[in-house]
């Protein structure tokens, strides 16, 4: 049973070594092509990095493209004091994290209902939801404000949460659909001779072949909401309920004349991003692949 | 086994969560706008009925016009950069070993795991007129192209979408590359012993081969593109003058600034109605048909 499933998505799966067509003369246009969108996008970054150990003196006059001549520490130890930047990060982590958890927990329950269960109107809820796929968040912001303060749960960590989840329920439906259609029927079949209820099969059996889809969806998710901006905009006003990209804005309000400062800050609220993704890069990269093999 | 896939407690267990939150935090608001967008409302109040009085207000609105042109050369901007660009790179990168393969992707993806805000001060500090990256590169090379990039009528829009297209180039570009590598390769084994050269094979092998990542990306491009708010409200205000207005901010800056919740509410009611055409016509007209290797 197990490995006829894995048959059948092995055949999907790319083979590895495979040659491509190749020629001297593109390959090094490619490759110089390549290199200069990889300064592109690298620099910008290393040049905060750089900043964050410089004082005003070196970033606008004496070194603006080098690296720090003086490691100032003190930067970061002024962005600390000035900026409560942990205290931002843990609350974009909470929220992410629980929408991801939460947003996997019910689509895969929905879309397991209405792939494979049979009932009526199962069709029509399934393009109902999928609706929300279609609809900008920015657009209902207003009704949503409105709603939020109406059940009291401004600046609390469910009212990013709730709408969090409830958009991205749509996506997530649809390419769970997707998947949970393409794997044989003879799962549950199996499952139900020998003995096993409705929610056993869906813990214990449909769930475990799901990981592939949960994961991509789970990368999906998380940055959606980690980036979010406008609903909590809205929604969160207090200062210690901020997420990352609200409590980041120096820009508004005051103007910072502390370039150093302010660019530890942001390093602060990056680094620890870009080293999970290091890390992990493979597995993002595993999941946006089979993400590609689902969607649609 | 009937009762099996029709056990019906099973089911509303399964079913009634998703559904009632749906319902509820985006169903109930996306009607609310429609009705709303007909009266005249300060958000606290009934409101008043005044039919079509704010879409007639909308269509004479300059500020209307241009948010509107602004969402559609941001979609286009983002289309042709991560798309375009994305595609280019994608196709270099595909040629290339796959240590060096892993590199390039890290690099490109790495912006878009920055906060959103991060990457907008990091370009406010690039484009800062007095002494901003760019200006000072420019400087040091003799150009003279140095100028307050955000405070240009006609250029800040590009500037913005310039921002978010650098920003998430990464993960059209990881889409597009993961396409292509799950293209089964004796098709450009086919091509290469007809004599194609491998840009050609690209073209009629790649491109159309694609076509289903292609519509995923350009939804995402396109609606990215005509809700585009982030960038306005931390590097611009919408501003020089209302020159950087799109209809998400437009939107914001009506209801939560000035109160016209209602007049709000007409602009949000196009912005649903842009983002849903925009999505059928892509799916019109991209990958009709699914392919199956």
């Amino acid at each position: 049973m197990e490995s006829s499933v894995k048959q059948i998505k092995n055949s999907k799966i790319p083979i590895n070594k495979r040659r491509k067509p190749n020629l001297n003369i593109t390959n090094i246009i490619f490759k110089g092509f390549l290199w200069i969108y990889a300064t592109l996008s690298l620099y910008p970054i290393v040049w905060m990095f750089f900043y964050s150990f410089k004082n005003n003196d070196e970033i606008f006059v004496s070194n603006p493209f080098g690296p720090p001549t003086t490691l100032r520490f003190e930067n970061y130890v002024s962005a600390l004091t000035q900026y409560n930047v942990p205290k931002y990060f843990l609350n974009s982590v909470i929220v992410s994290l629980a929408t991801v958890c939460l947003t996997i927990f019910l689509s895969t329950m929905f879309s397991y209902a209405t792939a494979r269960m049979r009932w009526k109107g199962q069709n029509f809820f399934r393009i109902f939801v999928s609706i929300g796929m279609f609809i900008p968040v920015q657009a209902i912001l207003i009704p949503l404000a409105i709603l939020v303060r109406d059940l009291n749960l401004s600046n609390k960590y469910l009212s990013l949460i709730i709408p969090y989840t409830a958009f991205n329920i749509a996506f997530s439906s649809m390419v769970l659909y997707g998947f949970l259609r393409s794997i044989p029927m003879e799962l549950e079949e199996a499952a139900c001779i020998d003995g096993a209820g409705i929610f056993t099969t869906f813990f214990k059996i449909i769930l475990p072949n799901l990981k592939p889809a949960v994961a991509t969806l789970a990368i999906f998710n998380f940055l959606q909401a980690w980036n979010e901006f406008p609903i909590a905009l809205i929604l969160i006003t207090e200062n210690s309920m901020k997420t990352l990209p609200l409590g980041l804005l120096f820009f508004q309000g005051q103007f910072t004349t502390d370039w150093g400062a302010m660019g530890a800050a942001m390093v602060i609220a990056s680094l620890p991003t870009i080293l999970f993704y290091i890390f992990f890069s493979n597995q993002v990269e595993k999941a946006l692949t089979i993400g590609g093999a689902v969607k649609g | 086994m009937e009762r099996f896939f029709s056990n019906k407690k099973a089911i509303a267990i399964f079913v009634l969560p998703t559904l009632i939150l749906f319902t509820i935090i985006v169903f109930y608001p996306l009607i609310q706008i429609f009705i709303k967008s007909f009266y005249s409302w300060n958000g606290l109040s009934k409101g008043t009925f005044i039919g079509f009085k704010n879409y007639l207000r909308l269509f004479e609105d300059t500020t209307f016009k241009i948010s509107i042109k602004n969402g559609l050369i941001f979609a286009l901007f983002l289309t042709i950069y991560q798309i375009g660009l994305g595609t280019v790179l994608a196709f270099a990168a595909s040629n290339v070993k796959t240590k060096g393969r892993n590199f390039f992707r890290i690099v490109y993806f790495l912006p878009v795991v920055l906060s959103v805000t991060v990457v907008c001060q990091l370009w406010l500090s690039v484009f800062n007129s007095e002494y901003g990256l760019l200006n000072k590169i420019f400087q040091i090379m003799g150009m003279d192209f140095m100028q307050d990039w955000l405070s240009d009528r006609n250029k800040a829009i590009y500037v913005l979408a310039f921002v978010n297209a650098w920003q998430y180039l990464g993960y059209q570009f990881a889409l597009i590359l993961a396409g292509i590598k799950s293209i089964p390769n004796h098709y450009y084994e086919a091509a290469q012993i007809d004599g194609a050269s491998p840009l050609k094979a690209h073209l009629k092998i790649t491109i159309p081969m694609l076509s289903e990542t292609y519509r995923f990306c350009l939804v995402l491009a396109i609606t990215g593109g005509l809700n585009a708010f982030t960038q306005m409200f931390i590097m611009t205000g919408g501003g020089p003058g209302t020159s950087s207005y799109t209809l998400t901010y437009m939107m914001y800056s009506s209801s939560f600034r000035a109160g016209e919740y209602g007049y709000g509410m007409a602009a949000a009611s196009f912005l649903v109605l842009e983002c849903l055409i925009a999505t059928i016509v892509i799916n019109r007209l991209v990958a009709r048909e699914r392919i199956v290797y």
